[in-house]
Order: C-alpha cells, then sequence, then structure tokens
C-alpha cells in the first residue's frame, strides 16, 4: 500500500517534470532571437534547480570570445576558462567548488553555449535527478538553437527566393518598359539602374564607343569617379556591338550585408540578360523608326502618283480627222515623265511630252508645276518660244540644281495639219511622213531650267499630211534595256515605227510597249515609258 | 541618372518621416536604419520613410528595411514606405514588404494612415 502511494507520487512528480519540460521547450523554440533564448533558458533552469547563479555565454567559434547571453554574476566570466570542450556533452558537479557547473555544449553550426551554475537556494548539492533535469534542459537549449537557426535560415530563403522572382521578373519587366522609352539614353539609363540593382553591385558604368572612342558614358551613382571606378578588381563585364557602335556595361564591387562579397555566375548571366535587352531595344526601335519612315514615305508616294495619275489625262480628246493614243508606265510609284493633249480655246491642239531629270517625289512635283504652268500659259495666245522662256524660268526658281525638264511641245492645228513645234532638250519625235520615210523632228534648245541666262528657245514649224504619224517619245524607250545591258535604241524604234505603221494608234502603242517588253524581257523597267502617237486619217 | 545616397529626416506629428535620395543599397539602407535607430531609442514608434528620390533598390539596402519593420513589429511600431516608384514598388510587393508595412502616395498620407491606427 505505501509502495503504491510512493509509486503514484513518483509519477505524478515525473508528469510534472515532463510537462514542465515540454513547456521549456515551447518557450525556448519561441524565442524570436538568441538573447531571448538565453533569458529564458535562465528563467526555466532557475524554476526547475532551484539554483539563483546562472549564466550563460555564446560563441561563434572555437576561436572567437564568449558573448554573454544572460548572466548573473558579472564575476562569472572570470571561470570562462574553466570549461572543457570536446563533442560530446559532459555534465561533472563540482559541489566543492564556487561554482558548481561549468559546462560547453558545441551546436549544430559550430557554435557553443558555456554555461556556469552557483548555488542552489538551499545550498545543498546536485543529486542526480538534478543532473538529469540539467542534461534535458540543456538538450532543449540545443534544439531550440536549432530551431532559431532553421528559422533564420527559413527565411534567408525565402528572401532569396523572392529576390530570384525579383530578378526574372525584373527582366521581363525591364524588357517591355524600354521599349517603351522613347529616347535612347533613359532606355540606357534604365537598364543600368536595373543590372546594377539586382546583381547588388555597388557602382555601375555604361560606356559607348564608336571606332575605338569613346562617346559617351553613363554611372550610377552618377557621382563616382570613371577611371578609379574602372580600377576596381571586382567587377563583371559585358559588351553588345550594334551599328558600329559598342556598348559596355562593367558593375563594380557586389554588395553583402557584411560588407562586400564576389560577383558569381548568375549576375554574369543577368547582365548579359540585360545588356541583350538594350541590344534588342536599340535595335527595336531603330528597325521601328526606319518602318515608320518607310510608312510616311509610301503614304507620301502614294498621293504623289495618285496626283500624277490625275495630270495625266486618263483620256484624250476627240479630234477629228485625227487619231491619238498615248501611255505612261512610271518605272517606280511615282515618274518624272509627262504627256498631256488639250484643246486651246482656238480649237487647236496641244501635244505635249515631258521629262523630268529624276523620279520619285521631287520630279513629280516639278512634273505638277510644268502641268499647272502650261495649262495657264495655254489659256493665252502665247508663242511656244515665249512659252517656253517662261516656263524655263518657273522651273529654274522650283528645282534644285541637278533638276530640269525636257520638254517637246506641238501646237496643232487639226484643219491644216499645220504645226508649230518646239523641242527643249528632248528626243526628237519621229514623223513618219507618206513615203515612208522617217523625219526627225529636232527643233533645238537647252532643256527647262537648266540656265537662266536669257538664251531664247527657237519654235520650227511643220505640217503633218493626211496618213502621215508623229510619235513623241521619252528615253525610256530607246534606252529600254535588257539583261546584258544592251538598250532598245533610236534605231530598233525608229525600225518599228516604219515596220508598224499599219496599226491604229491604240493597237500601235500596244504594239510598241509589247516590243519593249519582249526586248527586256525580265530586266526591272529603269525609266518610265511615256509615248503619245498622232495618226492624221486619210 | 541615380545620386550617391543621402538622408534627412523630421518628426511631424509624433511620427518620424525619413526623407531618402539615390540608391538604396548597403550604405543607403545602414543609413536608415542607423537614423531609425536613433529615434527608436527614443521612443518613437511610428515612422515614414519617403523614397520619393529613390528609384533604385537593390536586396541589401531591402534586408535593412526589414530589419527597421522586425523591429517595430516587436515595438508594437509601424512603418509606411511613401512616395514609391512603381519600379520599387513592385519590388518591395515581390520581396514581402507589404505583408508588415503599409504604403502611401504621399507622406502627409503615411502620417494620416498612422495616426489612424
Amino acid at each position: 500500500m505505501i509502495e503504491n502511494k510512493s509509486n503514484n507520487l513518483l509519477i505524478e512528480k515525473l508528469s510534472l517534470q515532463v510537462n514542465s519540460f515540454q513547456e521549456g521547450f515551447r518557450i525556448l523554440s519561441e524565442s524570436k532571437d538568441i538573447a531571448e533564448i538565453g533569458k529564458n533558458f535562465v528563467h526555466l533552469l532557475r524554476g526547475n534547480l532551484l539554483v539563483v547563479n546562472i549564466n550563460l555565454f555564446h560563441k561563434r567559434n572555437n576561436k572567437e570570445d564568449w558573448n554573454e547571453l544572460f548572466i548573473q554574476n558579472p564575476e562569472s566570466k572570470e571561470y570562462l576558462n574553466n570549461f572543457t570542450f570536446s563533442d560530446d556533452f559532459q555534465l561533472e558537479f563540482k559541489n566543492d567548488e564556487e561554482y558548481k557547473v561549468y559546462t560547453a555544449i558545441k551546436c549544430i553550426d559550430g557554435s557553443y553555449f558555456g554555461i556556469i551554475i552557483g548555488d542552489k537556494i538551499d545550498k545543498s548539492n546536485f543529486n542526480s535527478l538534478d543532473a538529469v533535469t540539467l542534461q534535458i534542459f540543456i538538450r532543449l537549449l540545443d534544439n531550440a538553437y536549432q530551431t532559431h537557426l532553421a528559422r533564420i535560415k527559413e527565411k534567408e530563403l525565402i528572401f532569396s527566393l523572392n529576390h530570384k522572382v525579383l530578378q526574372l521578373n525584373s527582366l521581363v519587366d525591364t524588357g517591355i518598359e524600354i521599349t517603351k522609352l522613347e529616347n535612347n539614353t533613359q532606355l540606357l539609363e534604365l537598364a543600368l539602374e536595373r543590372a546594377v540593382a539586382l546583381t547588388n553591385a555597388s557602382k555601375g558604368i555604361m560606356r559607348i564607343v564608336s571606332s575605338e572612342k569613346q562617346i559617351a558614358c553613363l554611372k550610377l551613382p552618377n557621382n563616382i569617379d570613371e577611371e578609379e571606378t574602372l580600377k576596381s578588381k571586382d567587377k563583371i563585364e559585358t559588351r553588345v556591338e550594334y551599328r558600329g557602335l559598342t556598348y559596355i556595361v562593367t558593375l563594380f564591387d557586389k554588395e553583402s550585408r557584411t560588407g562586400f562579397t564576389h560577383f558569381d555566375p548568375t549576375d554574369e548571366i543577368l547582365l548579359t540578360a540585360f545588356a541583350r535587352q538594350v541590344q534588342g531595344a536599340v535595335e527595336n526601335k531603330q528597325l521601328h523608326k526606319e518602318a515608320l519612315e518607310n510608312e510616311t514615305i509610301k503614304k507620301e508616294l502614294s498621293v504623289a502618283s495618285s496626283i500624277q495619275k490625275k495630270i495625266i489625262p486618263s483620256k484624250l480628246p476627240t479630234i477629228d480627222g485625227y487619231e491619238i493614243a498615248g501611255i505612261n508606265i512610271s518605272s517606280k510609284e511615282v515618274g518624272g515623265d509627262y504627256y498631256d493633249c488639250r484643246i486651246l480655246p482656238d480649237g487647236r491642239v496641244a501635244l505635249i511630252m515631258a521629262d523630268v531629270a529624276g523620279k520619285g517625289v521631287p520630279a513629280s512635283l516639278l512634273v505638277s508645276t510644268l502641268s499647272a504652268s502650261l495649262h495657264a500659259y495655254l489659256e493665252t495666245n502665247i508663242s511656244l518660244e515665249d512659252l517656253a522662256g517662261k516656263l524655263n524660268k518657273i522651273i529654274y526658281k522650283s528645282s534644285t540644281a541637278d533638276k530640269f525638264i525636257t520638254c517637246f511641245i506641238s501646237i496643232l492645228d487639226p484643219s491644216t495639219g499645220k504645226l508649230d513645234i518646239l523641242n527643249a532638250g528632248h528626243n526628237p519625235s519621229l514623223h513618219l511622213k507618206k513615203d515612208k520615210k522617217l523625219k526627225k523632228i529636232e527643233a533645238g534648245g537647252v532643256a527647262l531650267g537648266m540656265f537662266d541666262m536669257g538664251i531664247p528657245f527657237k519654235g520650227e514649224k511643220s505640217v503633218i499630211e493626211k496618213g502621215e504619224r508623229i510619235l513623241m517619245f521619252t528615253d525610256g524607250i530607246p534606252e529600254a534595256m535588257n539583261e546584258n545591258e544592251v538598250e532598245y535604241s533610236d534605231e530598233r524604234l525608229e525600225k518599228f515605227c516604219i515596220d508598224n505603221c499599219f496599226h491604229d494608234a491604240e493597237k500601235f502603242i500596244d504594239e510598241l510597249v509589247a516590243d519593249v517588253r519582249s526586248f527586256t524581257k525580265d530586266t526591272p523597267q529603269s525609266d518610265d515609258i511615256t509615248a503619245l502617237y498622232l495618226i492624221r486619217k486619210m | 541618372m541615380v545620386s550617391e545616397f543621402n538622408l534627412s529626416s523630421e518628426v511631424k506629428d509624433n511620427c518620424v518621416v525619413i526623407n531618402t535620395s539615390g540608391y538604396v543599397n548597403n550604405l543607403g539602407g545602414q543609413k536608415i536604419i542607423d537614423e531609425f535607430n536613433t529615434h527608436h531609442q527614443k521612443g518613437i514608434k511610428n515612422y515614414v520613410l519617403n523614397l520619393a528620390e529613390s528609384k533604385v533598390v537593390n536586396s541589401i539596402g531591402i534586408s535593412f528595411l526589414i530589419e527597421v519593420i522586425e523591429k517595430l513589429n516587436d515595438s508594437n511600431g509601424k512603418l509606411v514606405f511613401a512616395n514609391l516608384d512603381p519600379s520599387v514598388d513592385k519590388t518591395f510587393t515581390i520581396m514581402g514588404l507589404f505583408h508588415y508595412a503599409e504604403k502611401a502616395q504621399d507622406v502627409d498620407e503615411g502620417i494620416k494612415l498612422l495616426q489612424d491606427g
């Protein structure tokens, strides 16, 4: 009976002790830092061992000095040399000394806890139960410290993972953001800022080099000394070449929480990725700019083309006793050739063939000027010589030195077939006479707009008899080239005129174009093809 | 371009407003926590960190800010970030800073947030 009661008391006591250990572990493991662990450990130990003088120390490793974690008696520090270090935890009571316990335990991270304990409150000696209790609490301290370390590692891991996410996210974001920036300097600044921040570099420099000469330099922070910074040994660098420029990005002195560390391969990958993004963005910006410019040019050409189509007659007028047909095939969107046929107020007919030096929009602008001026002056009863003089002045003033217009103008009196002709530097027109012989209408004079020196233009008179034909054309026909760079030639054109004199005007023009095409085959058309064909019917 | 780190502070309505300019890195982070500690030791618990002039922050700088947040959590204090550049805002979001600190459009809104509790 007494034995049972004694056993029950022991069980109850052990049960209380176990609860105390469990609670002790909870308190220790929930401590937020090592200082709190130390404080809680001392409190727990004091309550369970009933001792008053407990002193706890910690040191990072064997080489460093002890740090006080929680001490109740400053003098205890004098006994720190009494510790014996071993990998196995050993506990030994020294009941006859001032401090009864000197023990040091080695932790999982190579650090040590040192414990110095004085007397029990009742001055009694430590017994075997005290030894077990102390051993258990020291193990709890070790476990709580391990939990504390795990928690630190967990935080570091989360921080590191977040940082990796940030790096990836920033890489993607930067790629998007820099494409939105209008200004190339802003783009390069942003890329440098991101590269520096995400690699934890303390400084960064971006140099732009052209033909081995530095033409620009961006720095972060902006007040660092470029020369001094470049001397740094801890740096990573990458370079990108684009359109004759070399972009050299260098990052310096990687930071850590305790000072500086070394750049790692991930930093180099990140830097290269940022540099590639810059290259891609600069390249895209340039291509986009060029595409916009091309688009603008296309639009302008389209407008010029539609204006020119309105200038060149879509349908020629009907002239009693005559057949007339014309064609204009531009080699580009807009050409520099022009022809027209217009009934004048007095019933005569103006036939015009012109060729502006050059092609494209500048040439088409001159064509517009010529057309508008011609239409204005032809409404008046001006002589061809005077007309050419006035046109010459207008074109001279409206054009650059390399731009001029060759022009063939003929005023036909339909009733008589009489022709007033003026040729300002243009190809001679071909007049096929009744006898099937060709006469070249030279009617000399310089091109319009070439000089403004008052050189007079001299007209010529001629007659187109019934059954005769006149071909006006630009040099795009005789100078059309085949794949061997051989020209269609004046001779072939003259022979064509003689050999095809039986066609009506429309058919003649069609056959002429077909003959030129059969000569040039697949060779791209290098110049405008323009012709006007007049037949005086029998 | 980003300048070297500089800092100033003022106490407004029992809140410490810390204004920074330049790169928040190791140097910047250390200066922030030093300034914070000076006021925290005097018992001030509410802080606005005005990052209007700091557009670039690295992770070392962030670790200092986390330390400020942790110290304030332990002392029932509060930190509000103000005038964040969008990229810094995103950086703080990814690094989890807004789990324990708030953000405000400007310093006045930050002070109001702290006073409203």
